[in-house]
């Protein structure tokens, strides 16, 4: 299964936001708040993880750990 | 011919334009990068090269008729994430952006019949309209091929709701901003 770390490290890396603030209750719209940002975001988490997620999985994902749990599950 | 100046609702249109301009190119930029190397990775480069300079047009037009862009918060894309839900894959972006594209032709289309619409203005959305085709032409193209990997009926159920969230937003928009917009509007069919 896809590490945990190494998907936070991808998203760190691509909203330039410090690894620290990436704990699992962090809730993804205080991190990111322009939407656009965050849509480029989860594009690339899974064009570099290789997953594909719709617009359904992501109804119930709010914190960085239920969208870990999302591309984990793929 | 007297050409009469620019109006202030004019001037604001027109930094309404621009700004939506502005927010297309900085997301189109954002995934021209993320995105893996192949045909869809070129053609939205090139399109987001195309948003960046129409809001240049924009600049430039206003600047030509002696006016500075007044500064927006907001675009029009925006509000699609409210009422169509954020995209979350390519083929939902593209989805999205596909919609969008024909609703700026229309509205650019309609614009452009104005009576006596200030030349510099035809111009430039002249000069925008044909860029606009060929998006609606290599997006419509792209959503094709990935019909193979999302389903043609997918794909279609997703530009379906899409399109039902574009006429939510837009009758938002339209009354939120009727009073700059209605001398433009009286040209809708």
């Amino acid at each position: 299964m896809l590490a945990a770390e190494k998907i936070k490290a991808r998203m760190s890396q691509i909203i330039s936001v410090k690894l620290e603030k990436f704990t699992d209750d962090a809730v993804l719209k205080d991190l990111v708040s322009d939407s656009f940002i965050l849509i480029d975001m989860v594009i690339d988490l899974q064009s570099t993880f290789n997953v594909r997620l719709d617009q359904e999985d992501l109804v119930n994902v709010h914190t960085v750990g239920d969208l870990i749990k999302v591309i984990q599950s793929k | 011919m007297k050409i009469a100046p620019l109006t202030e609702n004019e001037r604001w249109l027109l930094s309404f334009y621009r700004t939506s301009e502005i927010s297309g190119a900085l997301f189109f930029g954002r995934l021209a990068r993320s995105l893996q190397p192949g045909p869809i990775q070129v053609d939205l480069t090139k399109h987001f090269a195309d948003e960046s300079q129409h809001s240049w047009y924009w600049t430039r037009c206003l600047q030509t008729l002696g006016h500075e862009p007044i500064r927006l918060d907001s675009s029009y894309q925006d509000q699609y994430i409210s009422a169509a839900g954020m995209p979350v894959n390519i083929m939902e972006v593209l989805g999205i952006t596909l919609i969008f594209e024909k609703r700026v032709i229309g509205q650019y289309s309609i614009h452009r019949q104005v009576e006596d619409l200030n030349p510099e203005v035809k111009k430039t959305i002249d000069l925008i309209v044909e860029d606009e085709k060929w998006h609606i032409e290599w997006v419509t193209k792209a959503l094709q091929s990935l019909e193979g990997e999302y389903g043609k009926e997918h794909i279609e159920k997703t530009l379906k709701k899409f399109h039902e969230a574009d006429k939510e937003v837009y009758k938002k928009t339209v009354a939120e901003h009727e009073d700059r917009i209605k001398g433009i509007l009286k040209y809708q069919k």
